[in-house]
């Protein structure tokens, strides 16, 4: 029976690899991504950049290995949007598809449960949409986060941009999901230390599905700003419903959800003024590659890249791609390369110190008249702030 | 193994238990990393779905909540890992769920059919958002656990919970206690009245059901580095068992071990070419089964068994 068994399980696995030919020089550049489950409707900004990425770099004529250019093909698994299986993923990916280099999941929960995986094989990878700042307690060596997204520096950011123009009280609304609480956390000091009074303070549930009651509160409260900690759904739920109750709030923060395109899409001139969180936009002209960026994706996919994730999914890429071209395919001279160089991106320059990006800061866009306008910090400012 | 248990001598049974878990063990070594990682799931899975028959497949009181125990023993790990040592802080975690178990049994065993159905889901909801609240009040909304042990340890251990499970669900089965438990799940009024300890039995085994899974739970909060409260009372891990249950069939300690290598081997089939076929076929099996065969593939053996038998004689 157990002969049996194995034999199956050995056929499964030849069964499963995903090419059964390929070209003899092909480079398999693996991930894995919630295609279903409690994710799925966040994934496609991340897997859309990865293929754009991987169409042009063979309409280039190839990764470039060092000076030898390679066709690459992408391997991906769906992970069912459970972490624990996005780990087991990359152990096939590492161990029995011996993929050639690996791109990121999608989520914090993904890239951390992930970097176990990679710290244990020394596979070198560049993460892209994760932000906590448990980051910082992975080793760093063969994991890299580009993101700026860390909320202890968004929540003294976002202090120092409300006190700047002005708000003397805010109103909070939390999801109760990690990522939102974890602002949460950095963001109530920072409010008090910039002597922003917060005028309510009120969790809710990650699958709410009427923001009615708390609106009202939030309505009658009448601070000067709202700052609605949301996560994707939550944040559609909450523009809808704010516009019906005739919410005017001048300065409205919503944390996750305004940069995928379906936001813009669906909310037309509602979402104008919506201010969120997000480091990129096309509009900087000191990042010549952030408009080509833009045109092609748009080109391919017809509608615009989200903000945060595509832009983040594509950064990871480009970072890999140069390194790659400078140290080849061994692990220890890619972890060397990533480690100490600096990158240039649709982001402007990268460096890491850590796993940490040091050069990006943690900004803000506002939507204006329909685009996407960095309006924090002043330094990579595209617009100025303005009341909806 | 699946002659074993027909003896009346148990030692074929703990035989054939110990040598399959280490021919699985040792194979999986052998294939490499990923393998092994098959390998410590079809364990855990084992381990999770013999303890949930100790006392679902026993009894008929089929609780749908059963990852609250799994959870509360891989919460009581990760919140003191590197405080309190792995090899103390693991037989807590399984000592908590079952002190848990405890404690909930006697209002939730009140109600029978889909209203314990229903409580013991609800149950492990509860318990998750009050673990999620009490978290995220502290400002612990994640965790991360670097330093954990090896994979190849954590299958060690884990197989050692599944072949222990195993054999608890064996000896309950052949055990006064065990028939105790079946006499509740045919006809609980007829039983009580005719002199059987049922809600005495009942609590007992509801406890003792939650004990390995919390154990599981701690180990395999360790083979990821990253814990928060969603993943590890994902209710989806709760209806896994009882589909294993079903197809495998409970009440007999080789069933949980048939449904889940079934639903393992389906899985590795499928779920890196045809993932959504997986589901659609686990879907269809899970119908057949309960409409066709509801004791499961250990029925479907049995029944082979006796007919078989019929035409010899």
């Amino acid at each position: 029976m157990l002969k049996k068994i194995a034999q199956g399980l050995a056929l499964a696995a030849a069964l499963s690899l995903p090419t059964a030919v390929q070209a003899a020089d092909t480079l398999k550049i693996g991930y894995s991504i919630a295609k279903t489950g409690l994710f799925s409707q966040a994934a496609p900004s991340q897997v859309n950049a990865y293929d754009l990425w991987a169409e042009q770099v063979n309409a280039a004529g190839g990764l470039d290995v060092a000076g030898v250019k390679h066709p690459i093909e992408l391997v991906w698994y769906d992970d069912e949007s459970d972490p624990v299986k996005s780990a087991q993923i990359y152990e096939r990916l590492i161990s029995d598809d011996k993929v050639d280099l690996l791109l990121a999941p999608w989520g914090t929960p993904h890239h951390l449960n992930v970097a176990g995986v990679v710290e244990q094989h020394g596979f070198p990878m560049v993460g892209n949409t994760a932000g906590s700042v448990a980051i910082r307690e992975v080793e760093p060596g063969n994991i890299w986060f580009p993101t700026a997204v860390l909320p202890d520096r968004i929540g003294p950011a976002l202090a120092d941009m409300l006190a700047a123009h002005g708000v003397k009280s805010v109103s909070i609304i939390a999801n109760v999901l990690p990522f939102s609480q974890e602002n949460l956390q950095f963001l109530v000091p920072a409010l008090e230390k910039a002597n922003i009074e917060i005028k309510m303070n009120e969790s809710y549930p990650p699958d709410i599905k009427d923001m009615t009651p708390l609106l009202t509160q939030m309505k009658s409260a009448d601070a000067d700003a709202v700052i609605a900690l949301t996560y994707p759904s939550d944040a559609f739920l909450y523009t809808g419903q704010a516009k019906e109750l005739g919410i005017k709030t001048p300065y409205q923060f919503l944390l996750i959800g305004p940069t995928i395109a379906a936001y813009k899409d669906a909310f037309g001139p509602v979402a104008d003024g919506i201010i969120t969180l997000g480091h990129w936009t096309p509009k900087q002209k000191d990042w010549p590659r952030a408009q080509p960026f833009f045109d092609a994706y748009v080109a391919k996919y017809g509608s615009a890249p989200d903000y945060l994730d595509s832009a983040l999914a594509y950064m990871s890429c480009e970072i890999l791609q140069q390194a790659v071209a400078k140290a080849g395919l061994d692990h220890d001279k890619l972890r060397e390369v990533i480690s100490n160089d600096t990158f240039d991106t649709i982001n402007g320059p990268v460096k890491f110190k850590g796993v940490e990006n040091i050069i990006t800061p943690s900004a803000f866009l506002q939507i204006q008249k329909g685009d996407m306008e960095l309006v924090w910090p002043k330094s990579i400012a595209t617009a100025d702030l303005i009341k909806r | 193994m699946t002659k074993a248990s027909m003896t009346h001598t148990p030692i074929p049974a703990i035989a054939a238990t110990l040598i399959g878990a280490i021919l699985i063990v040792s194979l999986s070594i052998f294939m490499g990393s990923y393998w092994t990682v098959v390998a410590l799931n079809l364990f855990m899975w084992i381990a999770l779905t013999q303890s949930w028959s100790l006392f679902s497949g026993m009894t008929g009181y089929i609780s749908l909540g059963h990852v609250v125990a799994y959870g509360i023993g891989a919460y009581l790990v990760a919140t003191t890992f590197k405080i309190i040592p792995l090899w103390l802080s693991i037989p807590l975690g399984g000592l908590a769920a079952g002190v848990f178990a405890l404690i909930v049994a006697i209002p939730v065993l009140r109600v029978r059919g889909p209203y314990f159905v229903i409580l013991t889901f609800g149950l492990a909801e509860l318990v998750k958002f009050i673990l999620l609240y009490t978290e995220t009040t502290f400002g612990k909304s994640s965790r991360l656990l670097f330093g954990a042990p090896k994979t190849e340890t954590l299958l060690y251990w884990v197989a050692a919970l599944a072949v222990v499970a195993t054999l608890i669900t064996y000896f309950v089965g052949r055990s006064r206690f065990g028939k105790g438990l079946a006499a509740v799940r045919e006809d609980e009024t007829a039983a009580e009245t005719v002199g059987v300890p049922v809600t005495r039995l009942k609590v007992l085994a509801f406890a003792a059901s939650a004990v390995i899974p919390g154990m599981v739970g701690g180990l395999m909060t360790m083979r990821s580095t990253y814990f928060d409260v969603l993943q590890v009372f994902n209710p989806t891990i709760s209806f896994s068992i009882v589909t294993m249950a079903i197809i495998g069939g409970a009440g007999d300690a080789r069933g949980p071990i048939l449904g889940a290598l079934f639903m393992l081997g389906l899985a590795e089939l499928l779920w890196s070419t045809a993932p959504q076929l997986y589901f659609i076929l686990l879907g269809l099996f899970l119908i057949g089964f309960v409409l066709f065969a509801p004791n499961g593939m250990i029925g479907l053996i049995k029944r082979r068994k006796r007919s078989s038998a019929g035409v010899a004689s």
